[in-house]
């Protein structure tokens, strides 16, 4: 987990314990319990899906709520806080030194990696609601015309593959290029980053936001894990809903790409934890093989098993005459989001809250210089997580297994709208197994890590 | 029948919750936590042997390196906070000062960039 590639000076400290074999073990168990509990047990007509147009699943938020998150000054509120963030950010980037101290890693690696979607998590589409580049974007837009519309419209086919591919470019970064932690590479990415998606803002309108910003994708994804909807789903007006995971999970829009995008996440999740295991330590120290070809080779290889696993589990199954089987892992793609993020969790949680509070202290000094800008130079961070391994290793698997539930209860809605009715119970074995084997394989990485 | 779901995931989550209950942080204060750990530590023509591995050390024990090297060098410890220590060359001991921090630590060679050995403190 710590960013910059092999045995560099990451921005971590100390990493986590592996899980202890029991919890690992207690945790798969309960993962396939549950599974087959929910393929024999579960309702046989859908819930979440297909449900008569109109009739919206939820309940009224409280309207004092609904109408501050609805109000334009909320909306100036939210663009004002992303600018204030990449504003300073830029600051630091531009101005500061080349230390680890610098606040700009921690906020690119651990504000922005894993802050934003566990925020997303909790609150709801946090970055379509802040995102810098659509606050630089509608300004701009404003001026010369109409902020959503482009030259072009967003082409259908190009889905979210776009965001797979800046995900993909975020976690090579961070998980495999050996300078990872030096300024001028993040400066670099960053300004890339900005670079196409004003562009691509120009050319497509804001829609290119929606299904090409890899972090306004991955944000959006996790929001629908949250309780909060909106009954204008598209844009933030409607009526702000408080309402299950399952139902929000289920409005996940299918999309070419989406899939990948699921891929992309998982495998370098996966290959994040596999890489600090020593098999894989020992063999990258002990070969002439150039240790930034493997962890290349391997961060692809994690990404395309996971996705092989994935089309293999929705498309082994009988379909309807009028459904194309190539759809299928995109239709699927949501019941894996509980399952990313449920490992996200695990995986990344120390590292947020330990290193957030690191990045928070650095903060106040961005030059470098011994400035204490906003008074939290002087505080130590709170490791008060790491000296309780055993329940820190309990709230892990707790989070993978609950992600798997999550999951599969997701995927059995779906089927039952998608498959045909021969195939209903059949058609999702290969799917459970294929989730089966995402979630024992994550709690093996993080046992044998 | 969603609440024999919420019931069946209840009954998982709580049996968890007590294996959690069972063995809380106890592993880091029976045991001598006070006698030294020494690991043996090679360099030599570029490589240096342990080459990754992992060992298991107690939370506040201390570790000492017994070092043979054929060229000066630099070690770096990275807990938190991070330690720097520095060889010679010839035979010499650098200590690591005790972790009280469970987690793994890192020993890499800076001169080399490879992680010697991966400390588990628990």
């Amino acid at each position: 987990m710590i960013p910059g590639g092999f045995a560099q000076h990451g921005i971590g400290g100390a990493k986590d314990l592996p899980l202890p074999p029991e919890l690992a073990i207690a945790g798969a168990v309960a993962a396939l319990a549950v599974s087959f509990g929910v393929l024999s047990l579960a309702w046989r007509h859908p819930r979440y899906d297909g449900r008569e147009p109109g009739r919206v699943l939820g309940r009224p938020a409280w309207v004092g709520l609904s109408d501050l998150t609805a109000s334009s000054g909320w909306h100036v509120a939210m663009r004002t806080i992303g600018l204030v963030f990449f504003c300073f950010g830029a600051f630091a980037a531009v101005f500061g030194q080349d230390l680890l101290t610098n606040p700009v890693f921690g906020m690119f690696y651990v504000w922005w990696w894993v802050g934003l979607p566990v925020a997303s998590l909790l609150l709801g589409p946090v970055w379509r609601a802040v995102s810098p580049v659509r606050t630089i974007h509608a300004a701009v837009g404003r001026l010369t015309g109409d902020p959503d519309r482009g030259l072009y419209t967003y082409p259908e086919r190009l889905g979210y593959w776009p965001a797979a591919l800046g995900l993909l470019a975020f976690v090579w970064i961070e998980l495999v290029y050996p300078h990872g932690t030096e300024l001028g590479p993040v400066r670099l990415w960053c300004a890339v980053y900005v670079g196409l998606m004003l562009i691509g803002g120009a050319v497509f309108g804001s829609t290119f936001y929606e299904r090409a910003d890899p972090f306004e994708v991955y944000s959006t994804l996790l929001s629908k894990l949250s309780i909060w909807a909106r009954t204008d789903d598209s844009g933030d007006d409607g009526r702000l809903l408080v309402r299950s995971p399952l139902a929000n999970l289920a409005t996940v829009e299918v999309r070419p790409g989406l899939a990948g995008v699921v891929a992309v996440l998982f495998g370098s999740t996966a290959f994040d934890s596999f890489r600090d295991s020593t098999p894989w330590v020992k063999l990258i120290q002990g070969t002439d093989v150039s240790a930034y070809l493997l962890n290349n080779l391997a961060l692809l290889a994690f990404c395309v098993l996971v996705g092989l696993v994935f089309m293999t589990g929705t498309m082994a199954t009988g379909v309807e005459p009028g459904t194309r089987r190539a759809s299928l892992p995109d239709v699927f793609a949501h019941s894996i989001v509980p399952i990313v993020a449920g490992y996200i969790v695990a995986h990344y949680l120390t590292y947020l809250v330990e290193v957030g509070q690191q990045t928070l202290i650095l903060a106040s000094d961005p030059l470098s210089n011994g400035s204490n800008l906003f008074g939290t130079a002087g505080w130590s961070v709170n490791y008060a997580i790491s000296y309780h391994p055993t329940a820190l290793a309990t709230a892990k698997v707790i989070a993978v297994v609950l992600g798997h539930v999550v999951g599969v209860i997701a995927a059995h809605d779906r089927a039952l709208t998608v498959l045909p009715e021969r195939h209903r119970i059949t058609g999702q074995l290969p799917l459970l197994v294929a989730m089966v084997a995402f979630t024992i394989g994550g709690l093996y990485l993080l046992f044998a890590a | 029948m969603l609440r024999t779901l919420a019931s069946a995931t209840v009954l998982t989550v709580a049996i968890l919750g007590l294996t959690a209950c069972g063995d809380d942080d106890s592993s880091g204060s029976d045991g001598d936590s006070t006698t030294p750990v020494t690991i043996d530590v090679t360099f030599e023509g570029g490589t240096v042997t342990p080459n990754g591995e992992r060992v298991e050390v107690k939370t506040g024990q201390p570790v000492e390196l017994s070092i043979t090297a054929d060229a000066a060098g630099e070690i770096h410890v990275h807990g938190d906070p991070e330690q720097t220590l520095d060889y010679g060359e010839g035979t010499s001991t650098a200590e690591i000062e005790p972790i009280d921090q469970p987690g793994v630590v890192d020993v890499e060679s800076h001169d080399l960039d490879v992680v010697i050995v991966q400390l588990e403190v628990s």
